[in-house]
């Protein structure tokens, strides 16, 4: 169990390609940091970074309290799951888990004593004799995921464990992680491009995009209190709706910061019927009428601007495709932007 | 597609026959005449059935050989052959499997330039260098030796084509858990890659056998003294008898011989070459 801490990080590729620009970041003993971002962020290759399997260009990582940058992996004492598992095809489960152990010289009770308790927390007790290619995806992820615990490690790194699985498995392993992490305390950190994945897993949740950080903090947060206009979009699932200022100034007594030109207004905060307080009052025609279960999604475009905007209401709205409605928003609600710099302007 | 066309199946078994009765016909004969005292074939009639002299003839050509050829008992030529054969095999897989995996996963200056430079030696088989290469075994000592017969065949391009295309199809992440869990690049070689090239080592293994065993030019070269002599180059010397009629009974018994060890080598490798096409343990 150990802290990261990532100070001043910058990684250059040959072709003066600069996939992260001076990043800093700490990561507390025992905390799921998740990293999340589009492709090509640099999520994977900060990740990278602190596995040593990638050349730090400039800045230092530190592994509790000791720089790390000229490290070997093995030495750096992490682990790491991989996405397509990278598990040894030619070695039993069992091999699997004892590998990294032996290499370390652990004495054979103790690799025995470790396996089974692996085995015993991840459930793979009755495969430990079969070779990976005889296991489901599942089963595969398990014995990952067995590989990094047996070890001890003073960190666990996920790069998108979960991507090769389907949506039910995800789910399921989903909560797995997270326990398992609760249960033994070790500081994790976790790649992902899943937004839902990294709401639910993260501890504190890192937002990436072009080689920089643009947000950290809890995962919720982020959600209420988005700092970028990058965040706004990116959390949040649908996404944040954002409309020209200048379509909303005749629909309610609006009182935003100088500087504001871009309002952003989250789908579950658009409501049918007038809330207490002030608030904005928008109509629209629905086009398509979503129900997700719980609730429904409206795609609706607005009168004037003709702009698409989304709701999420109740399951069970009287609305038709097609039918008129009226939208209030409370101003409390609304998340001001500068779409020049990009950053939220309250 | 299946289809029951009694005549479209007696057509194909009857191309697939006469095919096979084509293949077999000259080894059959070639065995048939290796039973046969030494005057049958003077007579001009070429016998169709096994005769009675087969543990006699081949006891003769094992032990004794034709000296007269000055060629040495078979079981000696058998030998080097043996010697031959599988050093070259064994070689060229050990080196090829090596430099395939320094250039796939290693970075070094010219990397790329090492590898097609190994590719092109492709273009030049051992008749077009043979002359060079002669020279060089010469000064060097090595006539009449087994080094002298295996080292200029070593160097092989193709196995370390091969390989390197096998190395490509290994996904980086096998080798970058292996590295967190703590493998160095001797361990990961040992422990991971040369497992998982099992099956490729064996198909490689019988391919390269039997070219080493098929090898002619070059111990005819290289080897002026009878106890180096390979056993395809002297059943050349057994047939070319200067004045006297070749002695075909034993000429083939040498033959039938020279054939069987690349025959056994494939019936017994075949499982493992075979499950190396079929399955991949990726």
């Amino acid at each position: 169990m150990a802290s990261i801490d990532i100070s001043g990080v910058k990684k250059v590729y040959a072709g003066a390609v600069t996939a992260i620009h001076s990043l800093d970041l700490a990561i507390p003993d025992g905390e799921l940091v998740v990293l999340v971002g589009p492709s090509g962020c640099g999520k994977s290759t900060l990740l990278r970074m602190i596995a040593g399997l990638e050349a730090i260009t400039e800045g230092t990582i530190s592994i509790d309290g000791t720089v790390v940058n000229t490290k070997e992996p093995a030495e750096r004492d992490i682990a790491m799951v991989f996405q397509n598992y990278a598990l040894y095809p030619h070695m039993t489960v069992r091999g699997n888990l004892e590998y990294g152990l032996k290499n370390r010289g652990t004495p054979r009770a103790e690799i025995d004593r470790r396996v089974t308790e692996a085995a015993r927390i991840l459930e793979i007790e009755p495969f430990l004799d079969r070779r990976p290619r005889q296991l489901s995806g599942g089963q595969r992820q398990r014995v990952a995921m067995g590989r990094a615990i047996v070890r001890q490690p003073k960190a666990f790194l996920f790069d998108e464990p979960l991507s090769n699985l389907d949506a039910k498995l995800r789910g399921q392993m989903r909560i797995e992680i997270k326990r398992l992490q609760r249960n033994l305390a070790t500081t994790s950190v976790y790649v992902t491009h899943d937004q839902l994945e990294a709401m639910t897993l993260a501890d504190r949740l890192v937002v990436m995009n072009g080689g920089r950080i643009e947000q950290v903090g809890a995962p919720l947060a982020l959600y209420e209190r988005p700092e970028t206009l990058f965040v706004a979009g990116f959390i949040g699932s649908p996404p944040m709706n954002l409309i020209d200022i200048d379509d909303l100034r005749d629909k309610g007594p609006l009182a935003l910061p100088d500087g504001t030109d871009l309002v952003g207004i989250r789908p579950d905060t658009i409501q049918l019927s007038p809330p207490n307080g002030p608030h904005l009052m928008l109509e629209a025609t629905v086009e398509l009428y979503e129900p997700i279960g719980g609730e429904s999604h409206l795609h609706m475009r607005l009168d004037g601007s003709g702009q698409l905007i989304v709701a999420a209401v109740p399951a069970r709205t009287a609305v038709t495709e097609g039918g008129r409605a009226t939208l209030y928003v409370s101003m409390t609600d609304l998340h001001p932007f500068n779409r020049e710099t990009g950053q939220r302007t309250d | 597609m299946i289809e029951n066309r009694p005549f479209l199946a007696f057509l194909t078994h009857l191309v697939l026959i006469i095919g096979v009765v084509i293949v077999v016909f000259p080894v059959y004969l070639a065995f048939v005449a290796s039973t046969h005292g030494s005057g049958d074939f003077m007579r001009g009639l070429v016998p169709l059935l096994p005769g009675p002299h087969l543990l006699e003839n081949y006891g003769f050509m094992l032990n004794e050989g034709i000296s007269t050829a000055g060629a040495p008992p078979l079981s000696i030529m058998l030998l080097n052959s043996l010697v031959m054969a599988i050093s070259i095999a064994v070689g060229k897989i050990a080196i090829s499997i090596l430099s395939a995996y320094a250039i796939v996963f290693f970075k070094f200056p010219f990397r790329l330039l090492a590898f097609w430079i190994i590719f092109i030696t492709l273009m030049l088989p051992v008749e077009v260098r043979i002359i060079p290469t002669f020279k060089v075994v010469a000064d060097l000592g090595m006539l009449n030796s087994y080094p002298g017969l295996i080292i200029p065949l070593i160097a092989s391009a193709t196995a370390t084509f091969l390989f390197r295309q096998f190395f490509l199809t290994v996904p980086d992440e096998l080798m970058e858990a292996a590295r967190v869990d703590g493998a160095g690049p001797m361990k990961f070689f040992r422990d991971i890659l040369l497992p998982l090239s099992r099956t490729n080592i064996a198909a490689l293994f019988v391919i390269l056998f039997i070219y080493g065993w098929v090898q002619y030019l070059w111990p005819l070269l290289v080897t002026t003294d009878s106890r180096y002599y390979t056993v395809v180059m002297g059943i050349k010397r057994l047939a070319a008898t200067a004045d006297a009629e070749p002695q075909w009974n034993f000429v083939m018994a040498a033959v039938i011989l020279a054939m069987l060890p690349p025959v056994l080598v494939v019936i017994l490798m075949q499982r493992l070459f075979v499950k190396g096409l079929v399955e991949t343990e990726k």
